[in-house]
């Protein structure tokens, strides 16, 4: 009684935060003056603007897409394969740009190329214009959000590779060399993977409002936030967001269909079993030379514009003083969002894991459709719901900032938890009710501590993503409680170029200093598969 | 102790919600606040406030525009809130969304007593919106450009046949300035403009920053920008000058575009809300906004302002009534649309 009162407490949580802004937002967007009417779809599908920002945001996504997957999943084997040196260090790099909000990463290019970018005097106005043409468009929008998604089939294919049974690729290495291995036994065995990384690219690039908008690139997601924001047209920028919406239906009944059941059954490697490495021998040097000349590109090198940029020690005491609320906000908000994403995501997926209602299938799609779900979308639904004088103690406090976080990333710590529940065996639960345990004291004493580590992996995702949202806190952030993100792109007009990178460098060290801090802890010394 | 941990733990997390939310309003019973939705530059906008709470006590809550929501984000956000208003004042960069606001009931008549030595062509009438500390819309010119364009007109003078760039007429003071333009030369003089633009291959950029940048790189002979556009790059030692267009007897004149502050009907902080409009609209911050690299020109008589800036007195001002304007701009849109060929 008490678990199912407590798992439909969930399932209802997970609707009301996620569901019913976005189904609010839709009734709304169909009816004028109490008449059912599909006017601002018909002008949406009539206009010729509409087709072009189809075919932008499609070409931009399959562009990331096809460039993530060719160069990030021979990059996950090499750091998950083979003897390359300093191979966690390498991967702790390649993720870095991930966990920063994308647009760090588009300004910290621009601080570089721009018209006044630090290689402007080496590179003469006629290239810098030639440059900024091509930074400014498609092409610099899909260089920024490779370097951003790079990291996602890197770590899908290190993790994948981590579950494969050694014997497969020992009893293939006997007949064959590690080519075809690789072709015939480990590419299809991580063939889920791959896959599953390429819906993830695909949607998160469709649904990216902050690069494509810095860089003024015509897509889906800014038509939708500007249709909003700088005409209110509730109804035409619920009507710009239904194609997103449908988009990301049909992938994730693609996911549902092909990859779920290969995804969940990731498990770790027996107990003494070793992996198979691929000693690199004379490619070695090349191979090192080659992937720090890619880390260097896509990782170091904005970085290190955006220190520069930032100039010294003044602009940063500038920076805290004009921003140093805000982060204290941010990190508040983050820490709390990543409390209550660990909570809500640990029950959402104990259910999905014991599978303890015919609808569990349904509430991992929910939670996965609001993911992919731009960020915009879910902040105009919730406007749309909680904008009432009766719900202001949600609408006009940080709450809202809250909600929108757990709306869009319990999928991630609704997986973490799947996959770490996955290691427990259930004897253990089964022993404490022999024994007259409630429900509620087994998940306290004996579910949760098993699961520590995936919690913790759990708040750290929570953490980094809530602190990383601009989409969703730009839009319903409450009067006085804008947080880092938000404050470094209303900065961004007119602000000075020195202290906006400054703010950069502020809001990477704010993310990197708990995420590194953590991943040191003893608890993550052991080898640990999240996904 | 161990046993009660994950009690103590979740009592915490549910405290600090339940805080977070409550603290909010509590906040607001206690100490004296003001909530104000700012399109106004937030690096411009934002030391007028602090100043403000700095001398009154009374702390600011803000909310700004993003560049990306073409600075209409709050605007909207009010028209959104209107039957559940979270704003006391509205700061507008321009008076035209001011009036808007007035035709769309979302604001309430304040006549501050420092409003009174504001020109009457920069306040409405009833008090629902008051202009101060101004933009004027100037030519930014190329340095090596020798004989200076003087007016609008120029974008139509063949010599500078696809050398000249304005900002994309569909947002900001850009529309604005074209909806003056219809109000005062009516639809068809001013189609025809617009239409005449395009045959001379005007160029269009997303903002007026954009436009300046393109012309102080000399890619571009001149622009139409607001003046804090020009004396920025002129301050940053750019080859670039700023010319007041149509200052001629006979000319239309230049385009100012004042701040406006609004009190918000319904507003949960009047008193507060006056205070802050009031302050706004003094003299001081007239020339502090002056001094800012927003480079405002005060409406205020006598107030200390930068050198390398005109006063009002001395601008030939284009005659307009904002809330023409306001009408004629939302009128206009579906032209503009389609002359952007969206």
């Amino acid at each position: 009684m008490q678990k199912r009162a407590f798992l439909i407490g969930t399932t209802a949580i997970l609707i009301v935060i996620g569901l019913l802004p976005v189904i609010s937002m839709l009734v709304k967007s169909v009816f004028q003056n109490g008449h059912f009417t599909l006017s601002a779809y018909h002008g949406l599908l009539g206009s010729a603007r509409q087709w072009v920002l189809i075919k932008h945001s499609f070409t931009l996504a399959a562009l990331v897409t096809a460039f993530t997957t060719v160069i990030g999943v021979p990059l996950g084997i090499l750091l998950g394969k083979t003897d390359f040196p300093l191979r966690k260090l390498f991967l702790f790099l390649f993720v870095i740009p991930l966990l920063l909000p994308p647009y760090v990463t588009a300004v910290s290019w621009f601080d570089l190329l721009g018209r006044e970018g630090l290689l402007a005097p080496l590179l003469g106005s006629t290239l810098t214009q030639h440059i900024g043409r091509w930074l400014f468009g498609l092409p610099g929008c899909t260089f920024v959000l490779f370097s951003v998604f790079l990291p996602i089939p890197v770590i899908l294919t290190v993790a994948f590779l981590h579950t494969i049974n050694p014997r497969l690729e020992e009893a293939a290495r006997s007949a064959a060399g590690w080519g075809r291995v690789l072709k015939e036994i480990t590419l299809p065995l991580i063939f889920p993977a791959i896959l599953l990384s390429a819906l993830l690219v695909f949607l998160l690039t469709f649904g990216e409002f902050g690069v494509p908008n810095y860089l003024r690139y015509a897509v889906y997601p800014v038509e939708s936030f500007t249709r909003f924001s700088a005409f209110y047209n509730f109804k035409a920028a619920t009507a710009a967001a239904m194609p997103m919406a449908a988009i990301t239906l049909l992938a994730l009944i693609f996911e549902s269909a092909f990859l779920r059941e290969g995804t969940y059954q990731l498990q770790p490697l027996p107990e003494g079993a070793q992996r198979m490495k691929i000693h690199l021998y004379r490619f070695r040097s090349g191979v090192v030379i080659s992937t720090t000349l890619l880390l260097l590109m896509i990782v170091i090198v904005p970085l290190l514009s955006l220190i520069i940029k930032s100039g010294g020690f003044a602009v940063y005491l500038q920076a805290i003083n004009k921003a140093g609320e805000s982060l204290i906000r941010s990190v508040s908000y983050a820490a709390i969002g990543a409390t209550l994403l660990s909570i809500l995501g640990f029950f959402s997926g104990y259910l999905i894991r014991i599978r303890a209602f015919k609808f569990w299938r349904s509430l991992d799609s929910l939670t996965l459709f609001l993911f992919a779900l731009p960020g915009t979308v879910i902040g105009i639904g919730l406007i749309r719901l909680w904008n009432t004088p009766r719900t202001n103690f949600i609408y006009a406090t940080p709450l809202i900032i809250l909600l929108g976080y757990l709306a869009k990333y319990t999928a991630l710590t609704s997986r973490i938890s799947v996959t770490q529940l996955a290691h427990i065996p259930s004897s253990m639960e089964e022993a404490a009710q022999m024994t007259g345990a409630s429900w509620l004291r087994r998940m306290i004493f004996i579910i949760a501590p098993l699961a520590k580590r995936g919690l913790m992996a759990a708040w750290l995702v929570g953490y980094i993503f809530s602190l990383r949202d601009t989409s969703i806190t730009m839009l319903v952030y409450p009067a006085g409680h804008d947080t880092l993100p938000v404050r470094i792109f209303t900065l961004m007009a007119n602000g000075s170029p020195e202290l906006i990178a400054a703010l950069c460098v502020i809001l990477i060290a704010a993310t990197l200093v708990p995420a590194t801090l953590i991943s040191l802890l003893p608890l993550f010394k052991r080898q640990e598969v999240w996904l | 102790m161990r046993k009660y941990m994950p009690l103590l733990l979740s009592s915490l997390i549910v405290a600090s919600v339940l805080g977070l939310s409550g603290a909010c309003t509590r906040g607001q019973k206690t100490v004296k606040t003001v909530t104000v939705y700012v399109s106004e530059d937030q690096v411009f906008s934002e030391p007028i406030l602090k100043d403000f709470q700095k001398q009154t006590g009374i702390k600011v809550k803000a909310v700004y525009d993003t560049e990306e929501a073409k600075s209409t984000g709050t605007m909207n956000r009010l028209i959104a809130e209107k039957n559940n208003p979270q704003a006391d004042v509205y700061w507008a960069n321009e008076p035209i969304r001011a009036e808007v606001l007035k035709q769309k009931g979302i604001s309430a008549a304040y006549v501050s007593p420092n409003a009174k030595d504001i020109p009457s062509a920069f306040k409405d009438p009833q008090g629902y919106w008051t202009g101060f500390s101004a933009r004027a819309r100037v030519l930014i010119v190329n340095t090596k450009v020798k004989q200076k364009p003087n007016s609008i007109s120029a974008y139509l003078d063949p010599r500078w046949k696809g050398k000249a760039v304005m900002a994309n007429p569909l947002f900001g003071t850009t529309t604005s300035e074209i909806a003056a333009l219809f109000t005062l030369w009516g639809d068809q003089q001013a189609k025809a403009f617009m239409m005449a633009l395009k045959k001379n291959k005007v160029a269009v950029s997303t903002s007026n920053g954009e436009s300046a940048d393109f012309v102080a790189a000399g890619q571009y002979d001149f622009s139409l920008v607001d003046s804090d556009d020009g004396v920025n790059r002129m301050r940053q030692g750019k080859p670039v000058t700023i010319v007041y267009p149509d200052q001629q007897p006979g000319q239309i004149g230049c385009f100012i575009v004042p701040n406006a502050v609004v009190l918000v009907k319904g507003a949960p902080h009047p008193q507060t809300a006056k205070k802050l409009i009031d302050f706004l609209l003094s003299p001081q911050t007239e020339s502090k906004l002056a001094f800012a690299d927003c480079a405002q020109i005060p409406l205020h008589a006598g107030v200390k302002m930068p050198p390398e800036m005109k006063p009002i007195s001395a601008i030939k001002v284009m005659k307009v009534n904002y809330a023409e304007v306001a009408k004629k701009m939302i009128e206009i849109q579906p032209f503009l649309k389609s002359w952007m060929g969206l």
